[in-house]
Parts: structure tokens; sequence; C-alpha cells
């Protein structure tokens, strides 16, 4: 059986997608099988930010109708053979999902796949209610800003009061992101740090993620960061794939990394 | 004007003079607040209009037994109410009997007439007995004391709505409201809404947040110590700094 991980964040453009992609193709770059499922109906992301698009033929909700199979409608990549996706319906909206076809179709893909990432929409309403609905962990984005923390403690609230394994008497796992960290920001004092904002959300880190303007260009190419073995969130998506595989990897404090620059600085003060 | 004590929450008085009346009552008043007060003798209406603002709890020439205890109070609330019933019988027979012989007998009429009169004045004693008896559950649940202690983290959106008094020992989010009739004792950071109609608050210095008490909204920079007692006295709200000193937990 595998694991379902739903991605989500309450507050839009803070990264879900690009997140979901690149956790996606660190877990299948661990050898193991892994599916991304794009939840946001109606605003069909992630086929692009995986180079995939052109490939799409039938979507989750066909599948979920009965009008494909699930094999029909998966997609495999062509960067890594462990990474499979599931495209979202472009012409249909939110409300076309149901609990009893959600839950039948998570329970297909546990029985075939180790990982099954969910990615989430925006929001709070229906449409997110039914990606972590079944789903046995969550993984929460934010980004170090006083609205985005809001909205992703909102969106744990509901994650708390919603989930079926919580339903059922159990706690669901929790992990936070923070993504887009710019280390002289939080330096100067100018960006909340990271403490500050575990502290508000009271919930376990998996991982920091710098500023990393080759992001824009990664996802407009439809190759995901983590891809570049260069780039800092690249690297930082790497860390974040090896920990929710198990394995233990030291949280890096991005914040304080050393640019040369900082160095320079340093000498002066 | 007589006064007398007719038990812990039930207090009895005469009306001779409405200036005494009023006096009395307006150095008394904090006394009275949680009291039934049970006045004898005609009322004006502005006394009761001066009953009505000050929320008073009062009934008018109501005579309670002499001697008993609220229990036996009620026990006979209870007897009233069965006699109450068997004369709504009697009445059903009566009106029967008087449907065949209202051509014959006028005189059986008259009777009914008075017999109605009768009723009414019932079904008003029994309702003035059934709003001093609601008085005195209102007040008697007014006295049990209850408390809730929650040590989860409110986040945002959620609201909570409590009976009493709260302890609160974790955080409250930005945007999340916690709402009580009682008084609140929070140690840690608030950055929510706070709505509190208690006797005291306890809070800690909370920048951010939006602290109401009774209606009123306090002012964040006046939570100066690490500690806050926000008080209501005499219609004031007063705010004292609590040290380090007097803050003991164990």
């Amino acid at each position: 059986m595998g694991v379902v991980i739903a991605i989500i964040s309450g507050k839009g453009g803070v990264g879900k997608t690009t997140a979901s992609a690149n956790i996606a193709l660190g877990i299948a770059t661990n050898n193991k099988k892994c599916v991304v499922v794009d939840f946001d109906i109606g605003q069909r992301n992630l086929d692009m930010v995986l180079g995939l698009e052109n490939r799409v033929v039938f979507d989750i909700v066909q599948v979920m109708d009965g009008e494909a199979k699930i094999k029909q409608a998966i997609i495999k990549s062509k960067v890594n053979p462990n990474l499979f996706f599931l495209a979202a319906s472009q012409t249909k909206d939110k409300t076309v999902l149901e609990s009893p076809k959600v839950e039948k179709f998570i329970a297909q893909l546990k029985e075939e796949f180790d990982f099954v990432i969910l990615d989430a929409p925006a929001g709070i309403e229906s449409g997110f209610e039914h990606t972590i609905e079944f789903s046995d962990e969550a993984i929460i984005i934010v980004n170090p800003e006083v609205s985005s923390i809001r909205d992703a403690d909102r969106a744990i609230g509901i994650l708390d009061a919603k989930a079926q394994c919580v339903k059922d008497g159990n706690d669901i796992k929790k992990r936070l992101i923070i993504n887009r960290i710019s280390p002289e920001m939080v330096l100067s004092g100018e960006m909340l740090s990271s403490d500050d904002i575990l502290e508000m959300l009271d919930i376990e880190i998996l991982g920091k993620i710098p500023e990393d303007k080759g992001i824009i260009e990664a996802s407009n190419q439809g190759k995901p960061i983590i891809l570049n073995k260069k780039s800092s969130a690249g690297q930082a998506y790497v860390r974040i794939s090896d920990r929710v595989c198990g394995k233990d990897v030291p949280i890096v404090n991005v914040e304080t990394k050393s640019g040369v620059m900082s160095k320079i600085k340093r000498i002066f003060e | 004007m007589k006064n007398r004590q007719y038990s812990l929450k039930v207090f009895e008085t005469t009306i001779d003079n409405e200036e005494d009346f009023m006096s009395f009552f307006d150095t008394h008043q904090i006394l009275f607040q949680d009291h039934l007060i049970v006045i004898k003798g005609r009322m004006s209406p502005t006394i009761k209009a001066y009953l009505e603002i000050n929320n008073f709890h009062f009934i008018n020439n109501f005579t309670l037994p002499i001697g008993r205890s609220r229990k036996a109070l009620e026990e006979e609330f209870s007897l009233q109410k069965e006699g109450e019933k068997d004369h709504l019988e009697k009445e059903e027979l009566f009106h029967s009997f008087n449907a065949l012989q209202s051509e014959i007998d006028i005189k059986e009429k008259q009777l009914q007439a008075s017999n109605k009169a009768l009723k009414e004045e019932k079904i008003k004693n029994i309702s003035i007995q059934k709003a001093c008896q609601e008085k005195l559950e209102m007040l008697s649940n007014k006295a049990t004391p209850s408390m809730t202690i929650i040590d989860n983290r409110i986040r945002s959106g959620q609201e909570l709505n409590i009976e009493g008094d709260l302890l609160l020992l974790n955080r409250v989010n930005s945007g999340a409201v916690v709402k009580t009739t009682g008084s609140l004792i929070a140690t840690q950071l608030i950055e929510g809404s706070i709505r509190c109609n208690g006797q005291l608050m306890m809070l800690s210095i909370s920048p951010k947040a939006n602290i109401v008490f009774h209606g009123v909204e306090v002012d964040n920079n006046l939570l100066k110590s690490q500690l806050n007692r926000i008080e209501l006295k005499n219609r004031e709200i007063h705010i004292t700094q609590v040290t380090k000193k007097e803050t003991n937990w164990a």
C-alpha cells in the first residue's frame, strides 16, 4: 500500500505545483514508484511544469466518471521511468468531484504506487476538501509572509477537522515547507524567520527552499528545478524528497548559508 | 418600608414611599443585582421603569410561603398545577351540562360567567408563578460555576464560544475568535480576537490581538507587563500589571 500525500497551502501562488512536480521527481529518483495527480480541476498547470502538456489525453474527472481507465489516463514521464502523472480536467470545475468517487480513485492509485502526490487547488473550498479527505499525510507550503501563514493556518485547521484519518481517530501527519526564503531579507529582519513561522504554525518542518530565479525558467521549459544540480532550490528539493522517502537528512539553514557577498559584508562589520 | 431576606437569593420588600424605595435600591444596587425581589404594595410606573432600567429581577404582590424552603415552594407550585387540572376537567363537564340546559336556565348562565372570571384569574396567577419559577431557575444557573480548560492551538478561522470561565494554555493564532461569557486567563501569546464578558481577564503582552472586554475595545499598548489583569470594577475597566512576584502558578 502506498502513501498519499497532499500538497496544500491555502493561499495561491506560493509554489504548490512547483513543489509537487519537484518532490514527485525527487521521490522517483529514489527508485520509488510515484504518481503525481493534479487536483486543481479547471486550472490545470502541473502538466506544463512537468513538460507533459502535449501528451494529456484523458483527465481524472473522466477516470472518476468511468469514461476512461486509470491505465489509459496515466502519463509516463520522459525524465524518470518511476514518475507518472495524472492531469486535471481543464474544461470542468471543482464542483464535479464527489467523495465516494474520489475515495475509489485514490484507493486504486494506492495499490499500484509507493507514493501518491496530490497537488491541491488554492483556497479552502470543496476541491481542497476532496484533496485532503483521503490523504495520509499533508505537506503545507508557505512563503515567509503573514498572509500566506494565516491562510496556511486556516488550511491546517480544516485538515485537522475534515480528513478521513482524523475522523477515524488518528492524527494526520503534517509537515511544513517554507518556500522562497530570501536570506538577505531574513538577515536584515525584513522577512519573517523560519523560527517565527514554526512558532506560529506549530508543526514539524520538512524543508526550507531559498528564493531562486531559475525556478521560473525551469517551469516555463517544463524541466523541474530538481534536475539542475547547481541550483540552491534544486538541492533543497533533493533533500526534501529524501526526507519524504524516510532518509535522515539534516535541515540546512538556507538563511545563514553564506554567499560570497555576505562573507565580504561580514568582514566589514 | 419593611425589608426581609426571604432566602439566599430572594429578598422581600414593601413600597410605602417611592423616594425612600428608590434611594434604598440606589445605595444597595450591587447587593441586589443577582436577587429576586418580591415587592408588596402598589407599584407605580416610575418604580417599574426604574427597576427595569437597572436590570433587577422582580415580581409584584406575590405571597411567598412563610418559613419554607425553595423545595417546598416548588412542591407547592406542582400541587397548584394539579389542582388547576382538576379544575379544568370540572369546567368541561360543566360546559356539556350547560349546552343541554342553557335554554331552560338563565341563572345557570350567570354562574358560568362568574366561573369564567374565576378561571381567568387562576390563569393569571399561574403565569405569575411560572415567571417566578423561571427567574429562580435562571438565578440558580447563574450561581453554578463552570470552567473550561483548553490546550489546543486555536487556528485561523476557528471560533470558540465558551459558556463560563476559560483557561487557555495555548496560542490563539491570527484570524481566530474566542468568546467567553465568564472570565478568561490566557498564558500564551494572542494574535486573534478575544470577546470576554466575565469579571476578569489575565493576558500577556499581545500587540496584534483584538481584545474586547464587556463591549469595550482594550488598547493593546496598555498591556505592558508579562501578565496583565483586566477587571471590571464599579462599571470601570481597570488594567493592572502583575509583577513577577505576584505570579505564582504553583
